[in-house]
């Protein structure tokens, strides 16, 4: 028996944090938590949408059983009857400060005490999903669970609004907020350029050659980079923001290249005569790209000056995008291959550890998958019978949320 | 968990504050613009567009005429689906293509743009939109047009001239536009 056990232990530690593991049921049962709205200022249409955003959040944290009731109550009274009985109650108040700043104060309740109180300011209600994601942030913490740092980052992305014209956006990562910080001409694959998300590397299709251009999202400046014949995307920052994986065609021939930012040389990392695309680092030495050396698009990984190149995937016949972090990637397969009717993408994890691949979707079209930087959580785009979502994949709670997008088709797609 | 977290101080969240300040590039004007201006609807052309057209301002205007004639008069090549190869049913007309390149276009350059159906939003479907311009461009070459008179561009799946979703929408937009430059 005690041999069982310590297999059983030895088990449960070897895959503990292994994502590819999916967590079929959870055995302890989650703790309740409702929402009490004691704000001084505004219309109720907008209280009820700072609510609904906020329970949303709060939902996203995989902690709570959250209560979908809308309570109104003082922020000094006792927790409301109907809330008796939850484990947690949390108590806001929006108030309307000098120049229409909106002011949010918080208390969060456990046991007829108050656990934790904070205070927000920003200059404008029109960005009160920043708030309300970092409401969620800091009971999370305070809950001491993995982070969720993703949560208050903003989302950068391209969308077509017609023929060779395109926007680039910046959204929180419910697409709720969006702001247009680049339109005019065919503006593409626009990368954060550093962890802070203050400027952005994209691609201009607008000149004679693709061009990679670099734009400041504070003063608005942008500069040019660099350019190749055929095709220029900025495919991968490296941790550091001083690397950057270019994927180029200077010879008519797309490859994955290394571009050091401070000294702007760049060097030739892939050879081979098809297409090798979506270059991303694993670490500072290695990379995962998208080749179809094998005569159908599939996910590869190659030391940074070595010729020997590597197979990640046995599985699909149509692997067309990956995003890697750290020891996972996960990538786009199609599991269809029809010229006449629509197609079905799902994405799938694997570890560059282990064997193991896991799916993280089942139907429709699923695309643009992108890590958070934690590598907590995947960011994708959703495709299903004439609807399209931003997807949240929250890898170690084995959760999806889908958040409906009403903005067009996007044509790529960073956090 | 129960220790009290008091948080007197107000927290101002810098970060997002400046949501509202960032501003709005219009890549069409010539200067940034701020983003208390109203987003302009009106569309103008970018900078570096700007700069072509005042290049092309400074030909004549008969040249101008002349180009976009023989592109009209240029065919499109068309590709089979997640294929790059050049088909039998379209060798008739890169041939016709290089004629014209090697005849009464001589003087300009070839822009061949590759594009692609709407299946697939990636980087490697702009791959395969340049394979497409790719294997256009050997082709051309090798009925005698000069390799230094072609440049390509991959737009993926950002230029359709069909948006329906059927069959003979899509084979549409799998294809090779060719443009002249001066």
């Amino acid at each position: 028996m005690k041999v069982f056990f310590s297999l059983l232990l030895f088990i449960s530690i070897l895959f503990a944090n292994d994502a590819t593991i999916e967590v079929i049921k959870k055995v302890e049962s989650l703790p309740s938590i409702a929402l009490e709205d004691a704000s001084l200022s505004y219309d109720s249409t907008f209280k009820l949408t700072f609510f609904k955003t906020l329970a949303a959040d709060l939902n996203v944290l995989s902690l709570f059983n959250v209560d979908r009731h809308y309570n109104q109550t003082d922020f000094d009274d006792r927790v409301v009857v109907a809330n008796k009985d939850m484990n947690y109650v949390l108590r806001y108040k929006l108030s309307e400060g000098d120049n229409n700043a909106l002011n949010v104060e918080i208390k969060l309740i456990n046991n007829e005490k108050n656990v934790l109180l904070k205070k927000y300011k920003i200059n404008s209600k029109n960005i009160y999903v920043f708030v309300a994601h970092t409401i969620a942030y800091d009971i999370n913490e305070f809950m001491g669970a993995p982070s969720v740092e993703w949560m208050k980052k903003r989302v950068l992305f391209s969308r077509v609004v017609k023929s060779k014209k395109s926007e680039i956006v910046i959204a929180d990562y419910t697409l709720a907020y969006q702001h247009v910080i680049l339109k005019g001409g065919l503006n593409l694959f626009p990368k954060w350029a550093n962890k802070n998300q203050t400027a952005f590397y994209y691609t201009s299709l607008s000149g004679k050659k693709p061009l990679l251009k670099y734009l400041d999202t504070s003063t608005g400046k942008s500069k040019s980079i660099l350019s190749s014949d055929g095709m220029m995307v900025c495919s991968d920052v490296s941790a550091d923001d001083k690397m950057l994986l270019l994927t180029m065609a200077p010879e008519g021939q797309p490859d994955v290249y290394l571009y050091n930012v401070a000294t702007k040389q760049y060097k030739r990392v892939t050879t081979y005569g098809g297409i090798d695309v979506n270059g991303q680092f694993i670490d500072n030495n290695t990379i995962a790209f998208i080749s179809n050396r094998l005569g159908y698009p599939n996910v590869f990984s190659q030391k940074i000056g070595s010729s020997s190149v590597e197979q990640m995937v046995y599985y699909g016949k149509s692997n067309s995008a990956c995003s890697a972090r750290g020891e996972y990637i996960v990538y786009k397969s199609r599991e269809s291959s029809n010229a006449f009717s629509d197609n079905t993408f799902n994405l799938h994890l694997i570890s560059t550890k282990t064997d193991f691949i896991r799916r993280l979707t089942a139907t429709g079209v699923n695309e643009f998958p992108r890590f958070s930087k934690d590598g907590d959580a995947i960011l994708f785009v959703k495709n299903y019978q004439s609807q399209s979502s931003l997807g949240i994949i929250r890898l170690n709670h084995n959760k999806n949320y889908l958040f409906p997008l009403k903005i067009g088709k996007i044509q790529s797609i960073d956090w | 968990m129960k220790s009290i977290f008091l948080s007197g101080a107000v927290i101002a969240l810098l970060v997002f504050s400046g949501c509202s300040k960032e501003p709005i590039v219009d890549e069409s004007a010539s200067q940034p613009q701020g983003v208390t201006q109203p987003a302009v609807d009106t569309e103008t052309v970018s900078s570096d567009i700007a700069t072509m057209s005042d290049e092309n301002a400074m030909g004549s205007d008969t040249n101008e005429m002349k180009m976009a004639k023989l592109e009209k008069e240029m065919a499109t090549i068309y590709f089979d689906f997640d294929k790059f190869v050049i088909r039998a049913d379209m060798q008739d007309k890169v041939s016709s293509d290089a004629k014209l390149a090697n005849g009464a276009a001589s003087d300009f350059t070839i822009k061949l743009e590759g594009n692609c159906d709407e299946w697939g939003s990636d980087e490697y479907n702009f791959a395969l939109g340049l394979k497409r311009a790719n294997t256009t461009k050997e082709a051309l070459v090798a009925e005698g047009v000069p390799v230094n008179r072609i440049s390509m561009v991959s737009y993926g799946e950002t230029n359709p001239t069909c948006t329906d979703k059927t069959q003979a929408c899509w084979s549409q937009n799998r294809r090779v536009d060719f443009k002249l430059l001066p």
